[in-house]
């Protein structure tokens, strides 16, 4: 599904119009007042494998960047969603819950996967890539890396 | 020198043991204990159910009636009958050395299990769907996790299978269903009768030369008792008994459906609704089998049946909606028992 503010990377879509956390494929869309939407981009979808679970931590749950916010899984290999920020859980997707394809046909837009308050923004974002520029150059790089290793299809 | 692969052989150990036992070892390798292959043979029979599968997927009155415990895992897959002519083994190591493609990690840590298989006698083949197979046949139940910071794999040695207990656990839509499941676990899951002592040293020296380590006898680290005990806490807990917090359909009038995964590519598809009842054997996609019921078919049911065997499941709904208003509900009701990717 295509977005106003995307562009496709070497067969991968790419959303511009928010912040990513590059070891983890997790993006963070700043929606006003401290508060973001977190995902998971299209490169980091690819490689969990056909998706067939998502669980989330509980609505009010703390969520520490780096630490798990919920698990996933993909070829019966269960593994943790790791929270790029630090913040409070505001809301989980539902929807995306009950068919964690969602996540896969749309992973920029309805397939999101929570909502959190961070109480330092815009601190809270720190150490996310910010910048299109960056963050096209960075997507680029890790599509041609994971092609190097024959880790994703060329 | 290489590092070391520790080689733990648990022996015949209590459901819940059997379990926490190799639990453990993920924390213990996520605080630095060395990469570890365990071995674990459940002293009485149970059930296990994947991470994320809710206990609804099990027969809870049979397990009661028949004493079998309920556990769950924090590794995928779904719910399975284990008893003491399967043994387990576990292949644990740090995420960090797992490649991050979790297909590519799969295949990495299940290719030594095949080569021990087959050191054994077994013409044990990976497939594409990473499965462990002779032939069209899986002998090897296996699933993956992260522990902490540590990744797991786990599978099986069925020197025997007892099929009818195995589908007997599931929960099902119909005896239809439960016929079908028995008749392709019997088909599609087969037991590999080697002699276990043999099988546990060839897969040390599969695992030690494919992860070029040097296989060492070893015993669990304080810190991995002192998790054991936790965890055998937890595992009893009903929160964690009752498994993640899932979102619940918000439409209560839709079939309640019952999937059952035979093997990659085999399934049993049941539901039923307001007096109408579909179940369904698939195979590659394709119905193998498949019974109908509806107050008003008239007689209609076998030609029905006829109709959409051999069809692929995106094609059966539109084939029984030619039957009339009858037909129509049983393409309702077979839509909604089965996987969305298959229609």
């Amino acid at each position: 599904m295509s977005q106003p503010d995307s562009v496709m990377v070497a067969g991968f879509l790419l959303a511009l119009d928010r912040c990513y956390q590059a070891e983890t494929h997790m993006w963070v869309l700043p929606k006003g007042r401290g508060q973001v939407r977190i995902g998971m981009d299209a490169l980091g979808i690819e490689t969990s494998g056909a998706l067939a679970h998502l669980s989330f931590v509980a609505i009010g749950a703390q969520l520490t960047a780096g630490r798990p916010f919920g698990q996933l899984e993909a070829a019966k290999f269960v593994g943790p969603l790791v929270s790029p920020v630090s913040g409070v859980v505001l809301a989980t997707n539902a929807e995306v819950g009950m068919d964690a394809g969602l996540a896969e046909r749309d992973p920029y837009g309805a397939g999101w996967l929570i909502e959190a308050s961070l109480p330092e923004a815009p601190a809270g974002l720190a150490g996310l890539l910010t910048d299109p520029a960056e963050i096209t150059s960075w997507f680029a790089a890790r599509i041609a890396r994971y092609r190097l290793k024959g880790l994703i299809a060329s | 020198m290489a590092e070391t692969l520790r080689v733990i052989d648990f022996g015949p150990s209590t459901p819940l043991r059997s379990q926490t036992l190799w639990h453990a070892i993920g924390y213990g390798v996520s605080a630095g204990a060395p990469v570890t292959l365990s071995f674990a043979r459940p002293a009485a029979p149970y059930v296990c159910l994947g991470y994320h599968r809710p206990t609804d997927e099990v027969d809870l009155g049979y397990c009661r009636a028949n004493e079998l415990p309920v556990l769950r895992r924090m590794v995928g897959g779904g719910p399975v009958y284990l008893d003491a002519d399967q043994l387990f083994f576990q292949i644990c190591l740090p995420a960090a050395a797992v490649p991050p493609v979790r297909q590519q990690a799969l295949r990495t840590l299940l290719e030594p299990a095949v080569a021990a298989f087959r050191a054994v006698g077994i013409r044990a083949e990976l497939g594409e769907d990473l499965e462990i197979s002779v032939d069209d046949r899986k002998i090897c139940g296996h699933g993956a996790g992260q522990i902490d910071e540590a990744v797991v794999v786990c599978g099986n040695l069925i020197e025997r299978f007892d099929h009818d207990r195995a589908s007997r656990v599931l929960s099902v839509a119909s005896p239809a269903q439960r016929e079908q499941t028995l008749a392709l676990m019997r088909r599609f899951v087969a037991a590999t009768p080697v002699d276990p002592v043999a099988f546990k040293e060839a897969m040390v020296r599969a695992f030690g030369a494919g992860l070029g380590l040097d296989a060492v006898p070893g015993e669990l680290t304080g810190a991995e008792s002192a998790a054991l005990v936790r965890l055998d806490q937890e595992f009893t807990s009903d929160n964690w008994l009752s498994g993640p917090r899932r979102p619940v359909p918000g439409d209560s009038t839709r079939p309640r459906a019952c999937q059952v995964k035979v093997r990659a590519g085999v399934w049993t598809l049941g539901a039923s609704h307001d007096g109408t009842e579909v179940a369904a054997g698939v195979v590659r996609g394709t119905v193998a089998e498949v019974r109908l019921s509806d107050r008003e078919l008239n007689g209609l049911a076998r030609q029905a049946e006829r109709a959409v065997t051999g069809l692929p499941v995106r094609a059966v709904p539109r084939v029984l909606a030619t039957f009339g208003d009858a037909g129509r509900r049983l393409a309702a009701v077979f839509a909604a028992a089965s996987p969305e990717r298959l229609l």
